[in-house]
């Protein structure tokens, strides 16, 4: 999986392409994220339009953060996630946890 | 990566597609769901399906190497595919550990587990499969999508 990131209005964008699963990806994406926490930046972005399939351990990252994000006043956002990995999400009962925009300007306005 | 492929043999109308044989480490577990995934796709399983079926075998593998190995490379988690005529699939994982009791996990959907970083792989098996046994203790899972 591909991670890139950048900066928009103080709100870091993540975008991935390919599966977020257990192994380096997980492990990239934790790694990504917990720096963005860890300097500061507490309203994230992840832009899921490039992830056909996410699994049990890429949502339990994604849940853990937006727990950590939230405790320092921040937020993540979902944005564009497929069909299957909205269902999934909705499976096992945490979508409705997440906030989800259509796209990358609603979800960085969204943190004004 | 050390994966072994065995040729096709019968079983019960069910023929077997792949055979598995893979270290217990996280990387290994990725390039299996995906070769299950391309054969299936070949065999002309439809998009939808093969997105469930290969999200439940890599949370089965991953099952098996985390919690059925403790992440031991030394040890060989297999997985098995087999179709029959009409095209029912079962997929067949299985660890050396000591297995455990599928029934003891906890619902990742009550509200105490919902913000959980972990739990939630055997829950998705039993959604995204038609059927979902357990044998050996639990150190072997049949899943069958139909």
């Amino acid at each position: 999986m591909d991670i890139s990131v950048r900066r928009r209005s103080r709100v870091q964008i993540v975008h991935l392409r390919g599966q977020l699963r257990m192994g380096d990806a997980v492990d990239s994406l934790r790694q990504t994220l917990e720096e963005a926490l860890n300097s500061g930046d507490n309203r994230i972005v992840v832009d899921l339009a490039g992830c056909p399939m996410i699994d049990s351990s890429g949502i339990g990252l994604l849940v853990k953060i937006l727990a950590s994000s939230k405790r320092l006043g921040g937020n993540i956002k979902l944005v564009q996630p497929c069909d299957f990995v909205l269902k999934t999400l909705r499976l096992v009962g945490v979508l409705n946890l997440f906030e989800v925009v259509d796209g990358e300007d609603a979800a960085v306005s969204s943190f004004s | 990566m050390p994966v072994e492929f065995s040729a096709m043999s019968q079983n019960d109308g069910f023929r077997q597609l792949l055979h598995f044989s893979i270290p217990a480490e996280s990387e290994a577990v990725g390039p299996v769901a995906d070769a299950i995934s391309e054969t299936l796709s070949k065999r002309g399983v439809p998009e939808q399906k093969l997105l469930e079926i290969s999200l439940a075998v890599q949370e089965a593998l991953v099952n098996a190497v985390v919690h059925g190995c403790k992440g031991d490379r030394s040890k060989n988690v297999t997985c098995d595919v087999q179709c029959d005529e009409e095209s029912r699939i079962v997929i067949v994982v299985r660890d050396p550990g000591p297995g455990f009791s599928a029934e003891s996990i906890s619902d990742p959907k009550k509200d105490e587990n919902l913000h959980a970083d972990h739990g939630r792989g055997v829950y998705l098996i039993r959604q995204l499969m038609d059927e979902v046994q357990f044998e050996r203790n639990g150190s072997e899972i049949r899943m069958w999508k139909f």
